[in-house]
């Protein structure tokens, strides 16, 4: 109960600064853009767990749902539409997008699935640099304008705390207990009573919901898209890094995996081309092999002073 | 058509460490490209001709692969699935973007008058590197089966493929078999990427399009079976000369995609695991 | 006499050539031991596979409760109301041992438990139950043979099952650990639950079943009270056959 109390006050302290950073900080227009992509990224990363992490289905093709949410409103603006209007339209297309391919793709398991996504989402992006007269092709979407700023910064914000909120929610939930069972053993959770197709497909929704609506404000954020912004690989890449740097199936380890991402980035792809890649790809080796449970588990190590057990890396059937 | 055996050599590698380590190289796409810088690299340094740089290539990379196995992925054998891809894709990020670092993202291609000839056989002109790369598609074929149908090496691997804890108890060594496999996998991997370089340009992320082809084919033909990944190799051959009938040529890449996508879901067991299975039952 | 609770009639399994399970009638009836024995291969696991719902037969029916339950995903037979334990066992190992049954209680069987206290709740009245109590917080990786076998009996306990499937859970105990877990057993059916045993310990089945059936090459070759079913020419046979070959 303790510790309960105390990371709900630790929670609200740092959203009251959150909040309060637009109006107390010097040199705001940098703060503000740093953190806009923490929240950003952040609540992407969490979308992603929610599949990845809590159920273990790893999906290497999640930029296809950021990038219909993105073009969707990109293009629903171009016509006039409301924003109101136009950011839930892609929240519920991505949505709808991934009723369509996780029916077929989760009769796959594990591994197979995993490239399968590959493959779902360099499809996408294929289609989006093809399908011209709907999204302009490689030439990609400008929008005329975007809300200011700091409503950019809220909007963020806003999904993040919501992203967060409800992978605290599906943790300890009947839905969390069965994407964990799912995640360690798929045949145990069915025989316990679990309808394992039905919750994956459950999370891949919410995660590709949440998705649009991160492609949505990234779309209104930099004014211009592309197929190989959006939609791109390394769109992919970076949501399945965040992750497993901060933590695997944690509540709070995308969000910490996102500050990082973001720093990395924000430090090295300034200096050369591609080095932020680099690092991601040693940092998610070194991660693997010595510490798969992330920064989380680092600190948990820390804390309790103690080595993990020899099995941390030998779960499942074997 | 020809490019089959392209297809087939590319693929083999990630059949054969799938068979006997039961994991998916998800780094075969880097393995992949590297061949081909390395033989780009070789032949504008030194002017090795393209055609000697899998002599280096072959060794070079199967050193590389067996070292990657001693550090790297034999420390993850026993976890989960995912972890042994997470790992992997992470090589794979190192590889791409390592070249990016050292080779830049300008797009690179090999041009020797060998890379142009063509002959003529039966009224039809047929460029030269292609048919080399077909035959060797098929020699590797051949002697990938010869090596592990006639030696106690390639019999311990595929002892070890069937039933690593039978192959343990009758006195394989499986952790060196591990290596070696995983070694001659990058191997061909490279092998590979070397034999691409003849027929197209590259960029280091030109992997990825292709090692989604290399799933398609060992997904087709069975994920152990190396047989199998010739006839997958034919059969996505096929379907994308006759894809690119009825589609234009930029969506040539989402046959491939579509044929795995398919694939995996109607046929998990493979081509060849289906038919097996239809004929025992 | 009544209804039996469950029941399969001309149940077929094939693996390629090979048949697994060839025609076999079972019922089982209201409240009472069912044990099922046979030599290694007989079919046991691969009947309760059927059963369960983990494989689909090539031919036959399975009826619980007067509904066809065939064909049914493994998690709807498990909601009806008939739970199994796996011969290998197969605790979620990342998990603690309370969370392991908490994912019993949250699923299985309805009425379910209403939000997570009620659930954990549940969970820990099925360890008390089988005496886990005090390991509920260890992960469940920690625990030995004999209580990941407990284990894989609270989780199917805690779906609330009308009909448990226990598979091999002695194999592997010792003489002190098989007494304390047959006794389970037979508190478990004082509840109410009816239980089908497969089991490879003649003296357990002897012990606590009140019917036995008995398998050889997938097919039912005797059925009836233990000392009559153990007692049968064809199954003596069939035991000396495999041991003593």
């Amino acid at each position: 109960m303790d510790r309960r109390t105390a990371s709900l006050a630790a929670c609200g302290v740092a959203l009251a600064a959150a909040i309060a950073v637009p109006f107390v900080a010097s040199r705001a227009e940098y703060v503000l853009d740093v953190l806009f992509l923490v929240f950003l990224y952040g609540a992407m990363a969490t979308a992603w767990n929610l599949l990845g992490g809590f159920a273990g289905q790893v999906s290497f093709g999640h930029a296809a749902f950021l990038g219909i949410g993105a073009y969707t409103t990109a293009i629903l603006t171009q016509l006039g539409i409301s924003l109101w209007i136009a950011v839930p339209a892609g929240a519920l297309l991505a949505g709808a997008f991934s009723l369509v391919i996780g029916i077929p793709a989760f009769r796959l398991r594990g591994p197979y699935f995993s490239i399968a996504t590959i493959g779902i989402g360099e499809a996408t992006r294929l289609i989006a640099l093809n399908w011209t007269s709907l999204t302009g092709g490689a030439s990609g979407l400008t929008l005329a304008t975007a809300p200011p700023l700091i409503v950019q910064y809220f909007a963020a914000l806003a999904l993040c705390v919501v992203s967060v909120a409800l992978a605290a929610w599906i943790k300890v939930s009947r839905f969390g207990y069965a994407l964990a069972a799912i995640r360690q053993d798929p045949d145990a959770a069915e025989t316990l009573g679990v309808a394992t197709t039905v919750a994956k497909t459950q999370a891949l929704f919410l995660s590709a919901c949440l998705l649009g609506v991160a492609g949505s404000i990234y779309a209104l954020h930099y004014l211009f898209i592309s197929p190989d912004s959006v939609f791109g690989f390394g769109t992919s890449i970076g949501l399945v890094i965040m992750p497993i740097i901060g933590g695997l199936g944690t509540v709070t380890g995308p969000l910490l995996g996102a500050v990082v991402y973001t720093f990395i980035r924000e430090q090295l792809a300034a200096t050369l081309a591609n080095a932020d890649l680099l690092a991601f790809g040693l940092l998610l080796i070194a991660i693997v092999v010595f510490e798969p449970r992330g920064i989380l588990g680092i600190i948990d190590r820390v804390r309790s002073g103690k080595k993990p057990p020899p099995e941390i890396a030998a779960v499942g059937d074997g | 058509m020809l490019v089959a055996g392209l297809y087939a050599a590319m693929s083999y590698g990630l059949a054969l460490i799938y068979g006997v380590l039961k994991i998916i190289n998800l780094a075969n796409a880097g393995f992949l490209m590297l061949g081909a810088y390395v033989t780009w690299w070789l032949f504008t340094a030194f002017h090795v001709h393209p055609l000697l740089a899998p002599l280096a290539i072959v060794p070079l990379f199967f050193l590389f692969g067996s070292a990657l196995e001693r550090t790297l992925v034999r420390r993850v054998l026993g976890a989960e699935p995912i972890i042994s891809l997470l790992l992997l894709f992470g090589v794979w990020l190192v590889l791409q973007n390592l070249a990016y670092v050292i080779w830049t993202g300008d797009t690179r291609s090999i041009d020797t008058p060998f890379i142009d000839a063509t002959v003529s056989v039966a009224g039809m002109q047929l460029a030269v590197p292609r048919l080399y790369v077909f035959a060797m598609g098929v020699l590797v074929l051949v002697g990938l089966q010869l090596f592990l149908t006639r030696t106690y090496l390639g019999r311990a691997i595929r002892a070890t493929a069937q039933d690593r804890d039978a192959a343990r108890l009758v006195g394989v060594d499986v952790e060196r078999v591990n290596g070696i496999a995983f070694g001659i996998g990058i191997a061909l991997a490279g092998f590979g990427g070397s034999l691409l370089s003849l027929l197209f340009s590259f960029t280091p992320d030109f992997g990825r399009t292709l090692s989604l082809k290399s799933f398609c084919i060992v997904v087709l033909g069975g994920l152990d079976s190396i047989v199998g990944v010739a006839f997958g190799a034919l059969s996505l051959s096929l379907a994308e000369a006759f894809g690119v009938r009825y589609m234009p040529a930029s969506l040539q890449n989402l046959i491939s995609f579509v044929v795995l996508v398919v694939v995996l879901i109607v046929l998990p067991k493979g081509i060849v695991g289906t038919l097996r299975a239809l004929r025992r039952g | 006499m009544a209804e039996p609770i469950l029941s399969c009639r001309g149940l077929t399994k094939r693996f390629g050539g090979l048949l697994a399970v060839n025609r076999v009638d079972l019922d089982v009836e209201q409240g009472e031991i069912l044990g099922l024995i046979g030599p290694n291969g007989a079919g046991k696991s691969t009947l309760f596979r059927l059963i369960a719902g983990i494989m689909h037969p090539n031919a036959g029916t399975v009826t619980f409760g007067g509904h066809r339950i065939t064909n049914r995903p493994a998690h709807d037979v498990c909601v009806a109301g008939v739970a199994a334990t796996h011969q290998i066992v197969r605790p979620f190992r990342d998990m603690t041992v309370l969370d392991n049954v908490v994912v019993g209680a949250f699923f299985g069987r309805r009425p379910r438990p209403h939000g997570p206290a009620a659930a954990r709740e549940a969970a820990l009245a099925a360890l008390r139950f089988c005496g886990l109590e005090g390991r509920a917080h260890s992960d469940a990786r920690t625990l030995n043979l004999s209580g990941q076998k407990r284990l894989e009996i609270a989780r199917a306990l805690a779906t609330r099952p009308e009909v448990l499937l226990l598979d091999e859970v002695l194999a592997g105990l010792n003489p002190t650990e098989t007494d304390q877990t047959l006794e389970l057993v037979r508190t478990i059916r004082s509840h109410g639950t009816t239980i089908v045993m497969v089991e490879h310990n003649l003296r357990a089945v002897r012990g606590v079943c009140s019917r036995i059936v008995a398998l050889v090459n997938g097919s039912k070759i005797a059925e009836g009270s233990p000392e009559a079913v153990l007692n049968d020419e064809a199954v003596v046979s069939a035991y000396l056959g495999t041991t003593h070959a």
